[in-house]
């Protein structure tokens, strides 16, 4: 480093922070004249110059609720790590995580509320006063109330839960309105759906992979996107190295091998879309082989009997020694577990698939116990926004709606259907059948750009709110979010907007929320779980509790539920086991490969595409940064004369995209990949004009059994156009080319 | 010069190292690590890595001070991705050091391989030494858009153009580590005491860090761990990073 002048100094610690510069200068300054200079006059208590404080809360990059603690330096966030409190992430954190602060720090947040001047979608607002934004929407909503159509406001969000999903839910109540959905194009609805079936509960349960022996997981990409990634990352380096010499195997089945492919002992394809019907091979050879005895026996055969291995093997283009080895395997190191996600959870047949999953575990005895599916308790409080979950059939009832202008206010808050969303679905025009589209958000996504009136919230950094982590952790938990500095922009937490709302509205909504402050609101809610559930420690008052709880960022308790006996199945539970072909949108001829987009560890569903770190993080697999590819087999490619770069078109019934093409070693030759993520028209700098959504042509196919997308139920033709463009990646040879970078051969433990 | 040259010949001196309080050291284990890449976050939060942007990523400018390499193996269908993260080994016997003509990179005490900003004049040198390809220069005074400036971490310094930098093991959380140790009066860190920010974010716990003077570290243990390798150990550059082979499933 060269000299660093004064000037330099002070661009370093921000401009923002000059009580940080003037303190350090302060420190200089003392042995001449004290008075001179003062970082604050009154400094806030947890505020010393050169110390570190560190604050516990809650990410909410995805749903996964991992613990977090931030390093706070002078009043800005410096860094955020895992909260070893925490039992979820146990004090470690992924990629997305530590990213929230380029969400904090973000140049392109929303600075203030909004007013839309022109056009719709034009992008052209005024900025208002907070008074201006909440006196406009209150006095819309009292209105409404007072016309007795409460009913026509509708609140669309992300996955809020935890007393923040509650808030939402009595705001509308006194609104008058069931019309509260939540939509996240990430949520497991087959999973749910496929445990209700067989478990009875609608439910995830928690997963032991942590002791487990056998991990057969049906596209599950559970150490990069698959519900609580860095929880099961824990619990894998634990079934790898930290049990001895007692090694687990994983098993991954995929159309495209994902980073959990990556790392499983044997990674295996299987046609796309027929994970389901593998898993049902496998239950053959289970019953066949006297694998089962329950009392149920007979149903379980019956149920079986058409998917025997050499039927299964042509389903599924899966060899039958293969699958009856899987199955011994799967049998003989118990516990074991079988899950089912990914592109499983894309077809069709989703539901059917995950339930022939399921009852893989129920066949090997698997429930309820250490190494296998351990069903939580009754959480801390009560988790209703699985429930509130809208799939796309419900989405679509919701766009009608919209159309036949039965929606007279929509609000969106963090969630962003127009990218999230295929065009069939039609949300945009639908959008013109709604007099007033509000959306609160911290950012001009694709959805907020069309909004008429914006009302900027505060990122998860810099709001109150908590959590009770879903899936749970085998006993009750909940955690608390709290502001870790003092808010960026002119933004309100999205739990003050909502309380001042009602306040402005009048009439029962102040009195169903008498509240002002979000901080206050949740310290009322908190107090009941201290009055019920605190009787070890009941000498401590609840402010000391309340602290406590802040301190630590996490709340417990020493419960476990009693183990629910599985016996046997209803008869007519095991008849709804029965997985189909699936089926696909376009015919094979034309569209010979069937288009797998995928979440990335980065951008997850591309809500991660905004931040800078992400963006220049290489994707784990393929080590690409800044944009979009098509992964193809390097035969296929090879036969079609298509190298790295060349773009391609990618055309299904439902549209064209073009992306450059990137050969992808573990794919399948007739199925084509693509990351989500990219293909922002709005959302800041770092994301926008950038690739492209693959979501843009999914055709509008749907889950047999509960009206989900199926969004790897697409097929696709590719051609090579003239244009080529160099992939920005960060590996050269990806071959080890003899060397012992590796290490020599492997060796046994 | 010549006095440098005596100071090298002392530190190649077996048990040279042993006299000083630490000898820093990490493991890797490949048969945890999946390659998620939540280190290379965690490191370019903690160091100030800047954003380099698209252009100047296409030039290959980027810099990570870790990043994880991978390797195929086989072909489709029998084929695999093997993950190792790659950063700098604080080699004992470095071949980035002798080359600078300023001695702006050098061995300190803890037998960390340091790099002194404002000594280095940008010869890049040590990076065409470097078989691990893990330093890193400056082409540009890198800007954060603002108000991103504002999570830099204000115990590290922010490089400029014409500036090497490369991993430290963070050793400013070294150096804040030893002084807590000082304000409890230890004379020592305890073990676990420092972790740099990658070794404290991995999902895994596939990464270990400490110190191999003190033979009841964690570090120490594993370092004899019989899967351990070396990566291009046969420069004979004595590596300080120890990597765990990936084991294969007795199943």
């Amino acid at each position: 480093m060269n000299k660093i002048s004064r000037r330099d100094f002070l661009k370093f610690i921000g401009a923002g922070s000059i009580g940080a510069g003037a303190g350090l200068l302060y420190g200089k300054s003392t042995k001449k004249t004290v008075e001179l200079l003062l970082p604050q006059v009154i400094p806030p208590e947890d505020y010393s110059p050169g110390i570190a404080t560190w604050y516990n809360t809650i990410c909410q990059q995805c749903g996964a609720g991992c613990g977090i603690s931030v390093r706070t330096r002078e009043g800005r966030a410096k860094k955020i790590e895992g909260n070893s409190n925490h039992p979820v992430n146990q004090g470690r954190l992924c990629a997305m995580g530590q990213a929230g602060l380029n969400a904090l720090y973000n140049p392109d947040r929303i600075k203030s509320p909004l007013k839309r001047t022109g056009e719709r979608g034009n992008n052209s607002f005024t900025e208002i006063s907070w008074d201006e934004a909440l006196t406009t929407l209150g006095s819309r909503l009292g209105n409404l109330k007072i016309q007795k159509h409460g009913d026509s406001v509708y609140l669309l969000t992300g996955g809020v839960r935890g007393h923040i999903d509650k808030l939402f839910a009595t705001f509308m109540e006194a609104m008058g309105s069931d019309n509260y959905f939540h939509y996240d194009f990430t949520h497991p609805f087959a999973l749910y759906e496929a445990n209700r079936i067989i478990f009875g509960e609608e439910i995830i349960p928690y997963y032991d992979i942590n002791n487990a022996n056998y991990v057969l997981s049906f596209g599950a990409d559970y150490l990069g996107t698959w519900i609580s990634p860095v929880h099961y990352s824990l619990a894998y380096g634990h079934l790898r190295q930290g049990r001895g010499n007692q090694r687990g195997k994983c098993v991954q089945i995929e159309p495209r091998m994902s980073l959990t492919g990556a790392n499983a002992d044997e990674w295996i394809t299987c046609l796309p879309g027929t994970e389901g019907l593998l898993a049902m091979g496998l239950a053959h050879v289970i019953m066949n082989d006297g694998g089962y005895t329950g009392s149920d026996q007979n149903e379980w055969m019956q149920a079986v009997t058409p998917y025997s291995p050499s039927v299964v093997s042509r389903q599924t283009g899966v060899e039958v020694r293969d699958i009856t080895r899987l199955a011994h395997e799967f049998m003989k190191h118990q516990p074991g577990l079988a899950i089912g996600g990914g592109h499983t959870e894309g077809n069709t047949n989703a539901v059917a698939s995950l339930t022939a999953i399921n009852a893989l575990n129920y066949l090997s005895g698997n429930l309820g116990k250490p190494g296998g599916i351990i069903f939580n308790p009754e959480p801390a409080f009560p988790n209703m926004s699985i429930k509130r979950q809208a799939n796309y059939t419900q989405m679509l009832e919701l766009i009608t709606a919209m159309t036949n202008k039965g929606v007279d206010i929509l609000l969106v808050h963090n969630t962003n259907p127009v990218f999230n969303l295929p065009p069939a679905a039609k949300f945009i025009e639908a959008l013109h059948g709604v007099p007033l589209l509000v959306s609160l958000s911290s950012f001009m996504d694709e959805t907020t750009a069309l909004a008429d009136l914006v009302l900027p919230t505060h990122t998860y950094l810099e709001a109150w709110g908590d959590d009770i982590p879903e899936p749970g952790v085998g006993f009750p938990i909940a955690s608390i979010s709290q502001p870790v500095v003092k808010p960026v922009y002119n933004t309100q937490s999205i739990g003050d907007i909502i309380l001042a709302l009602a306040h402005q509205i009048g009439g029962e909504l102040p009195v169903a929320l008498p509240w002002t402050q979000t901080e206050d609101y949740l310290k009322d809610s908190w107090k009941k779980i201290y009055q019920e559930r605190t009787p070890v420690d009941a000498t401590a008052g609840f402010d000391d509790f309340w602290k406590a709880a802040l301190m630590s960022g996490v709340w417990g308790e020493n419960k476990t539920r009693p183990l629910i006996k599985f016996d046997r199945l209803s008869n007519n539970q095991i008849q709804k086991i029965h997985v189909s072909q699936p089926s696909f949108a376009g015919d094979e001829k034309d569209y010979p490969f069937v288009l797998l987009p995928y979440l990335t560890q980065t951008f997850y569903d591309g809500r991660g595409a905004n931040l800078p770190w992400l963006q220049e993080l290489p994707d784990p697999m393929t080590s690409i940064v800044y944009s979009s590819w098509v992964e193809l087999n390097p035969k296929t490619a090879n036969r079609l004369g298509i190298s790295e770069g060349d773009v391609l078109e990618v055309q299904s019934i439902a549209g064209t995209i073009r992306a450059p093409a990137f050969l992808y070693p573990a794919i399948r030759p007739d199925v084509i990949a693509m990351p989500i993520g990219q293909g922002h028209s709005h959302y800041g700098r770092y994301a926008q004009n950038r690739g492209v959504n693959p979501m843009t042509i999914l055709a509008p196919e749907v889950d047999d059994t509960n009206g989900a997308l199926a969004w790897s139920a697409t097929r696709v033709r590719i051609t090579k156009t003239e244009e080529r463009i160099r992939i920005i990646k960060t590996d050269g040879v990806t071959r080890t080319l003899g060397r012992q970078i590796l290490g020599n051969n492997s060796v046994h433990t | 010069m010549g006095k440098m040259r005596d100071k090298l010949k002392q530190y190649l001196k077996p048990g040279y190292y042993e006299k000083y309080d630490y000898h820093w050291g990490m493991t890797i284990d490949l048969d945890r690590c999946t390659g998620c890449e939540a280190c290379v976050v965690a490191c370019q939060a903690e160091n100030n890595l800047p954003i380099v942007g698209e252009k100047r990523f296409k030039e290959r400018r980027e810099i990570k001070w870790l990043r994880v390499e991978r390797y195929w193996e086989g072909e489709y269908p029998n084929i695999k991705l093997r993950f190792i993260p790659m950063l700098c080994q604080h080699c004992d016997q470095a071949p980035c050091e002798t080359p600078c003509p300023v001695a702006a990179t050098y061995h300190n005490q803890d037998g960390l391989n340091t790099q002194i900003y404002n000594r280095c004049i940008g010869t890049r040198t040590c990076a065409v030494y470097c078989p691990y390809e893990v330093r890193y220069f400056n082409w540009f005074t890198y800007k954060w858009d603002e108000p991103l400036e504002q999570q830099l971490n204000p115990d590290v310094t922010v490089r400029e153009k014409g500036v090497m930098e490369k991993c430290t093991f963070c050793i400013q959380r070294i150096r804040q580590a030893k002084d807590h140790a000082k304000d409890d009066g230890r004379r020592r860190v305890r073990d676990g005491e420092v972790t740099p920010a990658c070794v404290q974010s991995c999902p895994t716990k596939a990464m270990v860090f400490g110190d191999l003077n003190d033979p009841n570290s964690r570090v120490s243990k594993m370092y004899k761990n019989p899967r351990g390798y070396k990566v291009l150990e046969e420069l004979n550059t004595l590596p300080k990073i120890v990597y765990l082979k990936k084991a294969d499933s007795d199943v």
